[in-house]
C-alpha cells in the first residue's frame, strides 16, 4: 500500500484491489460492470461465445463483434474470458476465479444462474464472503419473476413511461434510458455491499428489480403523490403548469431547438427586452405569471417568430448572459464540440498500446463525475475472449495447457436464427 | 479478521454520519439513499425551510419523499453562530453533501480547504447543473433544460415534432444516483487509505449535465467512432415499441431474437409467421407492414393479455401501467416493494422502499423530518412548529 503523496493518490482508483465475474449481457448489466471497471475494479467478462451479447452485433465475419460501437463503450476497462459454461473444464476454471473474486453479477433470469450451477448458494461455497448482484427485469421472486424484458418493457410497466406525452391523452413516449439507471443503480448496490464488507468481512446476496429500481429512483414522488391525492398531473409536453412560457421553440436551421423557461415577473421583463419587444412588459395578456400561464398560445407565438431567426447556440449564450434560464436542445454532434464540456475536459482519451487498431474511437465518452483524488482511464474494450490465457495464467496461475481457449469455429450470434 | 467490528447492525453504512446542506431533487435523493442504508444524515435547512417544503403552486409530497430518514436543524449560515454550528458539525462528518450554485459554500467559508482543515479525511459531494468549473458554471437551468444542454432531450419524442422534456425529473434524479454512487466509492477509496493521514477524503464535483450524457453514452460514442447522428423516432429494430390496445398501450418487442420463430405464433398471423421473417434485417425491410398487422392485432385485446400471451411463448412484451395501477402492481405487492410511513402532514402512506434489496442489510425508512424536528437535541433554539403540522389532503 502507497504511503502516499498527492501523486499517489491521483493514481489510485476507489475500487482498486476489487476483482468482478461479469456475467451480464445487453446493457443494463454491463453498464453496472462499465462504472466499476472505470472507477478501478479489475472486470472480468464471462462470454458465452455460442451466443455472443446482444451489443457484439450480428455479424462474424472479419471478427466484425469486435468492433462494434455500442459493445466498445458499454465494455471499456474491461477483460474478456470466453467460456462454455456447458463444460465441466470451461465450468471449472470459473469456479476457480470465483474463489478468486468479490464480486458476482448476472442479470439473466433467476433460474439460469442456478442451472449454471453459479447461483449464490453455489458461489459462497467457492468464496464464503463473496457479494452476488443479481439483476433481473422483475426480481427474484413474484409472479413476474421468470419474465424477461428489454428497457422499453421496464419503462412501461414501472409507469414510468405514462408521464411523457405531447399532450394529456397524447401517446407515451419512451425517455429511453432504463438500462442506464438500472446500471447505475447496480453499481451503488454493489459499493454498499462492499462498504459493509470492508467493516464486516461479509458479502451478500442482492435482489435488485429493474421493474422497482427506476422505479425509485424516478418516479418515487409521484407515486406517493397518487397514493395521498389520488391523482397526478397529466403530462402536457413542454409546458409546465407552474411557470410561462415553459417550452421548446424551433431556431434557424434543420431540427434546431432551444429550451426556455421565464421563472419571475424580472426575468420577464429581461426577456421582453431581449425579444427587442419591450412593449410586452406592459400587455395585460402577460404581465403576471398567471396572465402568462392563461395566454400560452399567443406568447408561444410571439417566440416562435423571434427564435427561428436565430442560432440555438448563440442564443443559449446570450439569453444566459442575461439571466435568461436558456438552453439548446443538443444534438450529440453539439456535444463533442461544446466550449464548456471542452473546457472541464470531459471526454478522454483511449489509453492504447503502440498498433493496437481495435479501439473504434480514440476520443471516448468521459465519467459521469470527477474525483479529485482518484485516476481517470479509460482502456478499449476486450476482443472476444482475449484474455482466457493472461487471466488463466496470472490469477489461476494455471499452465497453458490447462486454459480453455476460444474456438472461433464456434462462435454465434445473439440474431441467429435457431 | 480480527479486526472487524464484532457487533456490528445490520445497517450497510451504520456509523457514517453525513452533513447535508442539500435541497430540491438531486442531493436529497442521494441523502435520502443514505439514510435508507443506516447513515445519520443530518440536514441542515435555512430558517424557512427546503424550498421543497412548499413548493410553487404544488405541495411538499415530494419533500416527504426525497428526506426519509434524515434529521432536521435549522441554521442561518449568514451569522457567523449558524457557520461555527455547522463547522463543529462537520468535524466529526464523514460526508458533506451540498447542491447549492457553485461558489455559495466557499462563500459561506464552507469551502472544501477550510472544511478540510478540521477534519483532514472528509467526503465532500458537490452537485451543479454544470459542474464547479466551466463557461456555464453559472447557467441557470430547470429540469428541461437539463435535458436539452445534455442531449438527453433530442432522442425523446416524433420526429416530426419538437424533442421532447421527459415527465419524471430525470437528470436531477439520476445526478442524485450518480452522487451517491460517487460518495460510497470515495468512502471505499477512503477505507483502504490510511485515516487521518489527511489523503484519503477527496472533493466530488457532479455536473448534472455530464451525469446526464451517460444515459445517451451509446449515441455519443456512435458519433465519435462513427460521426453517426441518430435521429428520435421508432426504435431501428421491429417490432419494438408500444401499440394501442383496448384498454390502453401495449409493448410488442421482437426479441430476443432466437424465439421470434417459436413466439410468433401469438400474432396468430400467417402473414407475419412466413420464415423470411425469422431473419431481423427482414421484419425492419417490412416494418409498415408489420406494424399494421400488430396494430389492428392489438386493438382488439386487453394490455395484460398482451403481455402475458407475449411473456408465455418466449417474447419480452409488455405493457404501460398507469401510475395507480403501479401502486397496485401485484408484482410490487407480491415483493413488498411499498413500506408504509406515516408523517403527521398525511397519515400512513406507502412509500417505494427498498432500491435494491440486499440480504444482510435491508433498506429500512422513516418519515421525513419536521423543520428543526431535531434543533433541540443540537443545542439549537430556533423554533418552528405552527405551519408545519398541517394536513395535506
Amino acid at each position: 500500500m502507497s504511503k502516499g503523496n498527492d501523486q499517489d493518490h491521483r493514481n489510485r482508483a476507489p475500487l482498486e484491489g476489487v476483482r468482478v465475474i461479469d456475467m451480464t449481457h445487453s446493457w443494463a448489466g454491463p453498464h453496472c460492470t462499465r462504472l466499476l471497471a472505470d472507477y478501478g475494479a479489475e472486470v472480468i467478462r464471462i462470454e458465452y461465445p455460442q451466443r455472443m451479447c446482444f451489443f457484439r452485433g450480428g455479424k462474424v465475419d472479419n471478427k466484425a463483434y469486435d468492433k462494434q460501437t455500442s459493445w466498445q463503450q458499454i465494455n471499456r476497462n474491461k477483460y474478456s474470458v470466453a467460456l462454455d459454461l456447458n463444460n465441466e473444464i470451461d465450468s471449472q476454471m470459473l469456479r476457480d476465479l470465483v474463489a478468486q473474486s468479490d464480486v458476482f453479477i448476472s442479470n439473466s433470469r433467476p433460474h439460469v444462474m442456478r442451472q449454471l450451477g453459479f447461483d449464490y448458494k453455489s458461489l459462497k461455497s467457492y468464496r464464503p464472503e463473496i457479494i452476488m448482484l443479481s439483476m433481473t427485469a422483475f426480481g427474484e421472486t413474484g409472479p413476474f419473476a421468470n419474465y424477461c424484458a428489454y428497457g422499453a418493457v421496464m419503462e412501461g410497466v414501472s409507469g414510468i413511461q405514462s408521464l411523457t406525452a405531447y399532450e394529456p391523452e397524447g401517446v407515451p413516449q419512451r425517455i429511453r434510458e432504463m438500462d442506464v439507471t438500472n446500471g447505475i443503480g447496480g453499481a451503488a448496490a454493489v459499493v454498499t455491499a462492499l462498504y459493509y464488507r470492508q467493516r464486516t468481512g461479509r458479502g451478500q446476496f442482492i435482489d435488485l428489480s429493474q421493474m422497482e429500481l427506476p422505479t425509485h429512483a424516478l418516479i418515487g414522488e409521484q407515486l406517493l403523490q397518487v397514493a395521498i391525492k389520488g391523482e397526478h398531473d397529466a403530462p402536457i409536453g413542454n409546458r409546465s403548469n407552474k411557470i410561462a412560457p415553459h417550452g421548446c421553440y424551433p431556431c434557424s436551421g434543420e431540427d434546431s431547438w432551444i429550451t426556455i423557461a421565464i421563472r419571475t415577473n424580472t426575468e420577464w421583463l429581461v426577456f421582453c427586452d431581449m425579444l427587442g419587444q419591450k412593449h410586452l412588459a406592459s400587455d395585460s395578456r402577460f404581465r403576471s405569471n398567471k396572465n402568462r400561464l392563461e395566454n400560452q398560445d399567443q406568447l408561444t407565438n410571439i417566440i416562435i417568430a423571434w427564435s427561428q431567426e436565430q442560432n440555438n447556440q448563440t442564443l443559449q449564450n446570450q439569453l444566459q448572459t442575461g439571466g435568461i434560464c436558456a438552453t439548446a436542445v443538443n444534438t450529440v454532434a453539439d456535444l463533442v464540440n461544446d466550449p464548456h464540456l471542452k473546457a472541464r475536459q470531459y471526454f478522454m482519451q483511449i489509453e492504447s498500446e503502440a498498433n493496437d487498431s481495435n479501439a473504434t474511437a480514440q476520443k471516448m465518452v468521459g465519467l459521469p463525475f470527477r474525483m479529485n483524488n482518484t485516476r481517470r482511464t479509460v482502456k478499449r474494450a476486450p476482443q472476444l475472449g482475449e484474455h482466457n490465457q493472461c487471466i488463466g495464467k496470472q490469477v489461476l496461475r494455471r499452465k497453458e495447457a490447462d486454459i480453455p481457449l476460444l474456438n472461433e469455429s464456434t462462435v454465434g450470434t445473439a440474431y441467429d436464427v435457431y | 479478521m480480527g479486526a472487524y467490528n464484532v457487533n456490528e447492525s445490520n445497517k450497510a453504512l451504520d456509523g457514517i454520519k453525513i452533513i447535508d446542506f442539500t435541497h430540491f431533487v438531486a442531493g436529497p435523493y442521494c441523502t435520502k439513499l443514505f439514510a435508507g442504508f443506516g447513515a445519520t444524515v443530518i440536514k441542515i435547512e435555512k430558517l424557512e425551510g427546503d424550498a421543497q417544503r412548499n413548493e410553487l403552486h404544488g405541495s411538499n409530497i415530494s419533500f416527504l419523499w426525497l428526506n426519509t430518514g434524515k434529521e432536521s436543524i435549522t441554521l442561518d449560515l449568514k451569522t457567523r453562530w449558524g457557520r461555527e454550528k455547522a463547522k463543529s458539525l462537520i468535524a466529526d462528518a464523514d460526508l458533506v453533501v451540498e447542491n447549492f450554485s457553485p461558489g455559495v459554500m466557499y462563500r459561506l467559508g464552507l469551502g472544501f480547504e477550510e472544511l478540510k482543515k478540521n477534519n483532514p479525511d472528509l467526503i465532500m459531494v458537490s452537485i451543479s447543473n454544470f459542474g464547479q468549473t466551466g463557461p456555464y458554471r453559472d447557467y441557470k437551468a430547470e429540469e428541461i433544460q437539463l435535458g436539452a444542454i445534455s442531449g438527453l432531450m433530442d432522442n425523446t419524442g416524433d420526429a416530426d415534432r419538437e424533442p421532447l422534456t421527459s415527465g419524471p425529473k430525470l437528470n436531477q434524479y439520476t445526478a442524485g444516483l450518480h452522487a451517491y454512487l460517487a460518495a460510497m466509492l470515495a468512502l471505499q477509496q477512503r477505507g483502504q487509505g490510511e485515516a487521518g493521514r489527511g489523503e484519503t477524503g477527496q472533493l466530488i464535483d457532479i455536473s448534472i449535465m455530464e451525469s446526464s450524457m451517460e444515459l445517451i453514452e451509446n449515441r455519443i460514442h456512435g458519433f465519435l467512432a462513427e460521426g453517426t447522428l441518430a435521429k428520435r423516432g421508432p426504435h431501428l429494430f421491429a417490432p419494438w415499441g408500444n401499440y394501442a390496445c383496448k384498454d390502453g398501450y401495449a409493448t410488442v418487442i421482437g426479441a430476443p431474437f432466437r424465439h421470434w420463430a417459436t413466439g410468433v405464433s401469438v400474432f396468430e398471423s400467417p402473414e407475419l409467421g412466413q420464415e423470411k421473417y425469422f431473419q431481423l434485417h427482414n421484419r425492419i425491410e417490412d416494418r409498415k407492414s408489420i406494424d399494421e398487422i400488430i396494430k389492428t392485432w392489438a386493438s382488439k385485446k386487453e394490455k395484460k393479455e398482451i403481455f402475458k400471451s407475449g411473456q408465455e411463448n418466449g417474447l419480452s412484451f409488455g405493457y404501460v401501467e398507469t401510475l395507480s395501477e403501479v401502486n397496485h402492481s401485484v408484482q410490487h405487492h407480491s415483493r413488498q416493494f411499498f413500506e408504509t410511513i406515516s408523517h403527521p402532514m398525511s397519515g400512513p402512506q406507502p412509500y417505494c422502499g427498498a432500491p435494491f434489496k440486499m440480504s444482510a442489510t435491508p433498506w429500512k425508512s422513516f418519515k421525513a423530518p419536521l423543520l428543526g424536528e431535531q434543533n433541540k437535541k443540537f443545542g439549537i433554539s430556533y423554533r418552528h412548529q405552527d405551519h408545519e403540522v398541517e394536513v395535506l389532503i
